[in-house]
């Protein structure tokens, strides 16, 4: 097939050559651990005067009204109360948190950044707001603002990126890298780290979800609450199973206004009572992640 | 910014965990609030929910499947409600579009008859942003409730809990005092409008049955295991400070046959428990109006 090439940016092959995960030299984690599981908490701010992102109830008679209070509010809940049952969580079984947020959400949302900071979690950038990154004005100004409200907000300048909804065009890894970003999650194809190569330095991608992520399981294939933690469980005993050998990273995705309702935040709890026993198991950050990789993995084309 | 006032101008961001916990009197630890919808499906107009789309997918008109479909609930399903909440001694909130005072008066007697909180609903079920006259559909509405049960409800829930960035600002010019359309919180809140503080109360759109049923398609028995779920965690959260669950459910979905024993289940779940109070709306906010003028006076 030919595909034309993008004006600017280069398509998914020109990054990364096709690898067939046996092929590969084994990758090694300390202590003799199989797998690294990273638990990504999304916090978003829904501006009230655009369409919502998603809804979960829809108007009589169909149509998506504007102004959408139901479903602003239903997300905001997200942020006054269930993320403080998510964190509950974190905090029982410390796992080192990653956040992902919307630059706008850093300022709206001060007592979940400041409790975050606390505890010393990863914040990753996630776009300046809520929105297609094909639909932002200018992408680069997008990442950089956002990384400089982390900045001001945490003290630390963001290492890592995922696209709001994962969205990206043909010239976000390049600018990725050029802004100064180490790793991006945007790129779901594999259960290790991979290198995309950009027109400058090389940047790093790790494993991500949309499997084993809220969005998907809760608000687009409306399972009930407890497929989430079936299926986190499945996941994570295919992935132990198939670590014999060579590390791989598992990557769980919850955002405080699904996970945090109070039906389904023991289903989410019951993972890591399960998981967190495990000796052969790591739960790191992205950057904890990344660094391995970077350290032991195969050095970039 | 000119216009009415957008959600966080009326209301700032605030952390459940940054405020002082409520308590409920003689020791409860939780409000279990059951809300009834009943609505008016004009035949004139596209139904509201479909649940068997025509052929070929083309919304058709009239659509007499789904006229039925809801107007079961308000000929058979509607009373096994009133079986299960007479034998419960529960007074339910009732949602409900005024024009069921004239098309089903035999329905709207029988639930002021046994002490249902009548709660402001429109005047029939569309989205309010298609109303021409707000003001003036809101006004009929309670006019029109006020007049059949002797007393004007202090209570409202948009249709399909729409609202424009207006609405609350016309409902309180119209007498109203709380609202479930803000799903934003476990507790109850003020938010501002131009007429004065407006309460709004922990109403749900999770544990409902048109977004269970009608929406995700999950079985029959799925509410009662997602009300039990989320009754638990508020149950155990309610120890350290007064928690509110919400129920809403409509005649033509939970008053099936085949749903109706898993919400008489939910009750027989929810009432094995000690310190639940069955209040509605109107009880709920007869005892926080109180607390709420004592936070803004504290506020001033």
């Amino acid at each position: 097939m030919n595909v034309p090439k993008p004006a600017a940016g280069m398509l998914p092959n020109d990054r990364l050559a096709y690898s067939a995960i046996p092929t590969r030299r084994p990758l090694k984690l300390p202590k003799g651990a199989r797998m690294a599981v990273w638990t990504v908490t999304n916090v978003e701010d829904w501006d009230p005067t655009q369409t919502m992102p998603r809804t979960v109830l829809t108007p009589p008679a169909g149509g998506s009204p504007m102004p959408d209070i139901p479903n602003w509010c239903w997300h905001e809940y997200g942020n006054r109360v269930g993320f403080w049952r998510l964190l509950q969580v974190y905090d029982e079984f410390k796992i080192p948190g990653v956040m992902n947020i919307n630059g706008v959400a850093v300022e709206a949302y001060p007592d979940i950044v400041k409790a975050c900071v606390e505890r010393n979690w990863e914040f990753v950038g996630h776009g300046y707001t809520q929105r297609n990154m094909q639909k932002v004005a200018n992408e680069r100004a997008d990442m950089r603002k956002s990384a400089e409200v982390l900045e001001k907000a945490t003290g630390k300048r963001p290492r890592g990126w995922l696209g709001p909804g994962l969205t990206e065009t043909w010239e976000t890894p390049d600018i990725l890298a050029e802004e100064g970003y180490d790793y991006v999650a945007d790129w779901v194809l594999d259960d290790q780290p991979v290198w995309l190569k950009t027109r400058g330095r090389p940047i790093l991608n790790i494993p991500y979800t949309q499997e084993c992520n809220d969005v998907a399981m809760m608000l687009i294939q409306h399972h009930k609450a407890n497929e989430f933690y079936e299926r986190a469980m499945d996941q994570f005993e295919q992935i132990h199973k198939d670590a014999k050998g060579s590390g791989r990273v598992m990557a769980i995705s919850v955002h405080p206004y699904i996970m945090g309702a109070p039906h389904r935040v023991k289903y989410f709890r019951k993972i890591f009572e399960k998981i967190r026993k495990k000796r052969d198991v790591l739960f790191w950050t992205g950057s904890q992640i990344a660094d391995w990789y970077s350290k032991v993995g195969p050095k970039p084309v | 910014m000119g216009g009415p006032m957008i959600p966080k101008e009326r209301a700032d961001y605030s952390a459940i965990v940054d405020r002082r916990p409520l308590r409920l009197p003689g020791g409860a630890r939780i409000v279990f609030w059951t809300i009834v919808n009943y609505e008016v499906w004009d035949i004139g107009k596209p139904m509201a929910r479909q649940l068997l789309p025509a052929p070929t997918g083309v919304p058709l008109m009239p659509d007499v499947v789904h006229w039925g479909f809801h107007e079961y609930g308000m000929r058979v399903g509607c009373w096994r409600f009133h079986e299960l909440f007479r034998r419960l001694g529960v007074q339910p909130t009732l949602a409900a579009n005024a024009r069921i005072c004239e098309d089903y008066a035999r329905v709207a007697a029988a639930a002021r008859d046994d002490g249902w909180e009548f709660m402001g609903h429109a005047y029939e079920q569309g989205p309010i942003h298609k109303e021409t006259d707000q003001a003036g559909m809101i006004n009929r509405t309670m006019d029109i409730m006020e007049k059949f049960c002797g007393k004007r409800p202090v209570g409202w829930l948009g249709p399909g809990l729409t609202q424009t960035l207006e609405t609350p600002d016309l409902l309180a010019a119209a007498g109203v005092k709380y609202i479930g359309d803000w799903v934003y919180d476990d507790e109850p809140t003020v938010i501002r409008t131009t007429h004065g503080p407006l309460v709004t109360l922990p109403y749900t759109i999770e544990c409902n049955d048109i977004p269970v049923m009608i929406i995700q398609h999950h079985n029959s028995d799925y509410l009662l295991q997602l009300v039990k779920d989320q009754f638990d965690r508020l149950y155990a959260e309610s120890e350290k400070r007064a928690k509110f669950c919400a129920l809403a459910i409509h005649p033509y979905i939970s008053g099936q046959p085949h749903r109706i024993k898993y919400l008489e289940a939910i009750y027989d779940y929810v009432n094995g428990h000690e310190g639940v109070l069955h209040w509605n709306g109107a009880q709920i906010l007869e005892w926080y109006q109180p607390i709420a003028q004592q936070q803004m006076k504290a506020a001033e």
